[in-house]
């Protein structure tokens, strides 16, 4: 008899459309949000937000979304230990056990104009910098948000409050308003279901975990585990039925390109991959979760070991290593990498590369070793796109850009030449979510 | 029907091997050697209309090869080709350079696309693989039936002014041009599948290439201090004031070596340092920070060591190409070697 049997079902309910109404309710996969009731349902919550009001956006819209933070899966436990995103309304009991229903091809999107004071957390380098996604056009196919209905929450902010203030009470709003329309499934049948359950090892197959490491450094820039920012944390073993019921939520702002959303973390492109060929080709054995952006080449090494020490407990063959973040962040995927190889563990891993305009310039990665031998391309940042006029813009009238030379803010709504990508919503694919990348002639 | 222009060097053209790689440009009518072998790929399509034929060494020689050039670009541009193909060169280092310096002035001068084949270690990839197609073959002519065909059809689709795909689906050397695209999978579904391809051995590409690091390993620890001798050695730039070999800022070529036998200290507007990569005021106003010949005197007077070779060496370690570093690194080893050092201090910034 094993000691650990998890099992969770995920229920599905596929959302076709969006639409505001008087009174909210989920019927024939129609979601009518009535404003009201999601303000109310907030209300209490609102110290540092002075105002919220919402836009619902579809697949093959000709729209933009701008100041995106973060992006939420919809979903409610219905049955099980703790709760969904459990830790941040409530006590952080592990969840990943039990039944989840999940609003199908359904996103909560969080877009705010989070200030630029030199005196806040955007001081500096990492502030927030304007996430831009087209549902549309030539930049639809970097985020898989152009695929899915959004309801964007739009956010008017008190003055002077804090950063952690600000930052703390957009996600606590994101997250209820999620659950308050997933609860809209309770009782409900299912589109469908999927069970998710890696209790069954085959001792044919070789066993796989996946490396995922998540950008800490600080406010706008930061990941939670059950609530709580992951500050100092060495590497731990998650299951991936935790990040499935939303363990791991972002508070990511500063790099557009390179962040996670939550809805990522909770539908996260590789897990879910691996998921798939658990007991097929592979024994899908957990989730290693820690944190990129350490300080030292000491705070590096000691990361790398901690998780490849728990990769060796779980009698891993292979590991899958993805980060969130840019060069530091590589810094430490390549130290775990190179460790894990030297102890006989074969490592892979999906990054985003440089190369200049053709590819040619510089070098690819800000960091890699030897042993980084199998290496998939999120796509290149250093390349230039033009996006098109739209004809509706959602977040605001113009952008927010360039911080650095004194700010740049152009109409939101009229094309706009980027020489990278960095400032588009998963532009740098670091969660594998998308099929963008570097073609090699 | 379509028109191609081949080339081919002494040896495939039947005059003769190493003795006559002097042998100046000249051209043959029709298919000749390898050229009939590309020929019997395209049916009544494509013919060769001329092969070019050159000596290795001739066409190696800068001189010379400057010298060819208008005639080379006369006998192509004479007959309209609508592709040029050179080789295949396999492992053979100068007939590789041969084939794809040539190709690269008939694509980039004269506008006609190019295409050679050769050997995945021949050197002229790493010098001309970034700008010209380039396709694998066997290690030795021994496989020229198979090395052909993939070149050869290649040609056609060139001559044919086709859309030229990745390397991934055409199969010439990745060139380093990449570009982003949307892949069929996703990134999440390919970075599982290479991991399954790793832990089963089976062939897989990494997306991303390596960069071809090497291992160097370290040198044997110094046992007997008190017998070394020690020689001095900086990338951070330091020379004596004016830079008297002009020893460059950066993307360095050379080193300087610079007697300091007689002196017990480097000063101040003695020495200076002309490093472009980083802020030098306190490099120059104490060039002991980089080359910490008081310390090593003070040693040396001690009998720690047994005595600090006579002269530094230097250089700017910025932006210096591997194949540099490596080079002026053998020179400089070899000539400690040949001096009797025993054991070297390197200073970095």
């Amino acid at each position: 008899m094993p000691k650990m049997k998890k099992e969770l079902t995920r229920q599905y309910f596929d959302v076709k459309d969006a639409k505001f109404g008087e009174k909210t309710a989920f019927e024939n996969g129609v979601l009518t949000i009535a404003k009201e009731e999601l303000k109310e349902e907030v209300s209490s919550l609102m110290q540092a937000v002075s105002e919220i009001d919402f836009e619902i956006v579809r697949p093959g819209e000709n729209c933009r979304i701008i100041h995106l933070l973060d992006t939420i899966q919809p979903m409610i436990k219905t049955d099980g230990e703790g709760q969904q995103y459990s830790g941040f309304f409530g006590d952080p009991v592990m969840a990943g056990t039990g039944t989840t229903n999940v609003l199908n091809g359904f996103t909560v999107m969080e877009s705010a104009a989070l200030p630029w004071d030199e005196s806040s957390a955007s001081s500096g380098l990492l502030y927030p910098r304007d996430a831009i996604m087209d549902m549309t056009g030539p930049i639809a196919g970097i985020t898989p948000f152009s695929q899915t209905v959004n309801l964007v929450i739009l956010y008017q902010l008190t003055e002077d409050k804090s950063s952690v203030e600000y930052d703390n009470e957009i996600r606590m709003i994101g997250i209820k308003i999620s659950t308050y329309l997933a609860g809209f499934t309770k009782g409900l049948e299912p589109d469908s279901r999927e069970v998710f359950s890696v209790d069954e090892v085959n001792p044919e197959l070789p066993n796989v975990v996946l490396v995922w490491q998540c950008q800490n450094q600080g406010p706008y820039s930061n990941t939670y585990l059950y609530g709580q920012p992951i500050d100092d944390m060495v590497p731990t073993l998650l299951h991936p039925n935790d990040m499935l019921d939303g363990c791991v939520v972002s508070g990511n702002y500063v790099w557009p390109a390179f962040k996670v959303p939550t809805y990522l973390h909770v539908n996260h492109p590789i897990l879910l991959e691996l998921y798939r060929k658990h007991g097929k080709e592979l024994n899908f054995r957990g989730v290693i979760f820690c944190r990129s952006h350490n300080p030292s080449n000491w705070h590096k090494t000691r990361c790398a070991n901690i998780g490849v020490k728990i990769a060796q407990y779980l009698d891993a063959d292979g590991l899958i290593m993805a980060w969130e973040g840019g060069g530091n962040a590589a810094t430490d995927g390549m130290l775990t990498i190179q460790c894990a190889e030297k102890h006989g563990i074969k490592a892979s891993t999906i990054t985003f590369e440089f190369g200049g305009v053709d590819g040619t310039e510089g070098i690819l990665l800000v960091d890699d070793v030897p042993e980084a031998d199998a290496i998939c391309s999120g796509g290149s940042i250093e390349k230039p796109y033009v996006i098109p006029d739209v004809e509706r813009v959602v977040g605001g009238d113009t952008f927010r850009l360039n911080k650095e030379s004194g700010g740049f803010f152009p109409p939101s709504d009229k094309s706009l030449r980027f020489e990278q990508t960095t400032h588009f919503y998963l532009g740098g694919n670091q969660s594998g979510a998308s099929t963008l990348f570097a073609e090699a002639y | 029907m379509l028109k191609a222009v081949y080339y081919i060097n002494q040896f495939y053209a039947g005059i003769g091997g190493e003795a006559m790689a002097d042998v100046g440009l000249s051209c043959e009518e029709g298919a000749k050697g390898p050229a009939m072998a590309a020929e019997a790929q395209w049916g009544e399509e494509m013919k060769v209309v001329r092969t070019i034929i050159c000596g290795d060494n001739y066409v190696n020689t800068d001189t010379k090869y400057e010298a060819m050039l208008g005639e080379l670009r006369q006998r192509i541009l004479e007959v309209q080709p609508d592709v040029f193909v050179a080789g295949p060169a396999f492992n053979a280092g100068r007939y590789g350079v041969a084939c794809a310096k040539v190709c690269d002035y008939v694509r980039r001068e004269l506008g006609i696309p190019a295409v050679t084949a050769m050997w995945w270690e021949n050197p002229a990839i790493g010098m001309y693989g970034k700008d010209n197609y380039i396709f694998p073959t066997t290690e030795t002519a021994a496989g020229m039936r198979k090395s052909m065909p993939p070149m050869a059809k290649f040609a056609l689709k060139l001559a044919r002014k086709e859309e030229i795909g990745p390397a991934r689906t055409e199969g010439y050397f990745r060139t380093g041009h990449r570009y982003n695209e949307y892949h069929e999978k996703t990134g999440a579904e390919r970075v599982v599948e290479m991991l399954l391809d790793k832990l089963n051995g089976r062939p897989y590409t990494t997306e991303v290439p390596l960069r071809g690091f090497e291992q160097v390993a370290a040198a044997p620890k110094v046992t007997e201090l008190n017998e070394a001798v020690v020689a001095l050695i900086t990338t951070g730039g330091l020379v004596p004031v004016g830079n008297p070999d002009k020893l460059k800022q950066a993307f360095a070529d050379n080193y300087g070596k610079y007697d300091i036998s007689n002196l017990d200290s480097l000063d101040k507007g003695v020495y200076e340092s002309i490093h472009g990569g980083y802020d030098t005021t306190d490099a120059s106003n104490d060039p002991h920070r980089l080359v910490p010949l008081d310390q090593m005197r003070e040693l040396e007077r001690e009998g720690v060591i047994k005595s600090v070779f006579p002269y530094f060496y230097t250089l700017c370690g910025v932006g210096t190409n591997v194949e540099n570093s490596k080079e002026m690194g053998q020179r400089i080893a070899a000539d400690l070697k040949k001096s009797g050092v025993t054991a070297a201090l390197l200073t970095s910034t």
